[in-house]
């Protein structure tokens, strides 16, 4: 057993480690498609440390939707826009000493806040582990679908309007874009095409069979 | 030292000092701005599911799914207003972004 | 409950191995004698004439947008489906209306054309 939480234990230090460099190198590094992959590493790991508070479907959800869907857009927006990095760049370092007087003192507070005993923090003992038949996602989905629906149906607002925002937004129809549909080239019909004229016949006049011309 | 709660919510306050400091840094990077704000729900997030594991409440991870959900379409839409400011500017540095003028 | 997920972790070392082992051992064994020339860009014997770098279309963007919001869809799916029998009528009637009003969105986009492909 002392060898189970010894190895848990070192799980999360190194997890822990990894999310706090990762996230390090999002905020200070240089080129942003290497920001974007530094994120993913930190959504990773994050998971792998939901994984280990037994947050089975969110975890496999965390990297499913944002390693997944939301850092291939941000990678292709960064590669979408030729971005001048050298402007961006400017003056990077100006404001560090503020920033991280103002994080190390909120890191030093939060520790501070969580590290005492009138928190309470530690107080709460590690509660016993779930049955083996116990199903993260079957106990979430009863939540969701009876004490939580209204802010499910929400949820689903939410993304239409996201939908409609993001097409709004970017949509827009090329004016000198050569474009044929298929479906239309098959469908058309003789008529429309072709126009029978009925005319008089006419008769040439003959002048100059000698040959005038 | 057992892994315990306050562990948990350590690191959940240290990752979001750091986002605060990327936000100083990369102030004129409307992009990486927008990473950090990830990073910040990622910790804000990683709080709410020790919170839960520790005090065995499932809600909490109930709001951490729509927590998930809004930052998805924060950040699509987000991208959509960067893409529509790129095609219009040319930049997006934030402190070219000085009119209110569309 | 953790020991369960012991053949995971089994598996990402395996696969970062695979991934690293390659290429720790190309940097160690192979000989690299880097100079000037070798590492300029080749460009069929002339200067590179621009950026290797090109912009992506913003088409792309939007079928990522789309991709992300149905699959926040089916990530909703998943607990319901698990659910679905203990849930009984009203939660599929719930799950009924979250899909009608992203059809509403996908039917949206279907007529504004932004899954056609100009």
């Amino acid at each position: 057993m002392t060898l189970l939480l010894s190895f848990s234990e070192i799980v999360f230090y190194f997890l822990a480690a990894v999310l706090l460099y990762a996230g390090l190198r999002v905020i200070t590094t240089r080129n942003p498609v290497q920001a974007a992959l530094f994120l993913v590493l930190a959504f990773f790991t994050a998971a792998g440390i939901w994984m280990l508070l037994q947050a089975e479907f969110l975890a496999i959800t965390l990297v499913l939707v944002y390693v997944g869907a939301v850092m291939v857009l941000f990678l292709f927006v960064v590669m979408m826009l030729d971005i001048n990095l050298d402007r961006l760049r400017e003056g990077f370092w100006d404001y560090f000493p503020l920033a991280g007087f103002v994080g190390v003192l909120m890191a030093i507070e939060m520790v501070m806040v969580l590290g005492t005993r009138h928190f309470g923090a530690d107080w709460v003992i590690e509660p016993a582990p779930h049955a083996a038949d116990y199903s993260n996602t079957a106990e979430l989905g009863h939540l969701l679908y009876t004490d939580y629906v209204l802010p499910f149906e929400l949820a689903a607002v939410i993304l239409l309007v996201a939908i409609i925002a993001a097409i709004a937004l970017t949509m827009r129809r090329r004016k000198n874009s050569k474009y044929t549909d298929p479906a239309q080239q098959v469908k058309v019909k003789r008529d429309d095409r072709l126009r029978i004229v009925k005319m008089q016949a006419d008769v040439e006049q003959s002048v100059g069979i000698d040959g005038e011309s | 030292m057992h892994v315990g709660l306050s562990h948990y919510l350590i690191l959940g306050s240290l990752l979001f000092a750091l986002s605060v400091v990327g936000i100083f840094l990369n102030r004129k990077n409307v992009i990486i701005l927008l990473m950090a704000i990830e990073l910040m729900l990622l910790a804000v997030n990683t709080n709410f599911i020790a919170f839960s594991h520790y005090l065995g409440n499932p809600t909490g991870q109930i709001f951490v799914f729509f927590i998930l959900t809004v930052a998805a379409a924060e950040s699509a839409i987000g991208l959509a207003i960067l893409v529509l400011l790129f095609r219009n500017l040319k930049t997006i540095n934030v402190d070219d972004m000085d009119v209110l003028k569309g | 409950m953790l020991e369960n997920y012991f053949p995971i972790l089994l598996f990402i070392f395996v696969g970062l191995a695979i991934g690293v082992l390659p290429i720790a051992l190309g940097r160690i064994v192979a000989p690299s004698r880097p100079d000037n020339e070798k590492n300029s860009p080749y460009e069929c014997g002339f200067e590179a004439f621009e950026d290797a770098r090109m912009k992506f279309d913003v088409r792309y963007y939007l079928v990522a947008i789309l991709f992300i919001l149905f699959d926040l869809e089916i990530a909703f799916l998943f607990p319901w489906a698990v659910v679905l029998k203990d849930i009984g009528m009203f939660g599929y009637l719930s799950m009924m209306l979250f899909l009608g009003i992203l059809v509403v969105g996908f039917i949206y986009e279907w007529m504004k054309g932004a899954l056609e492909w100009e």
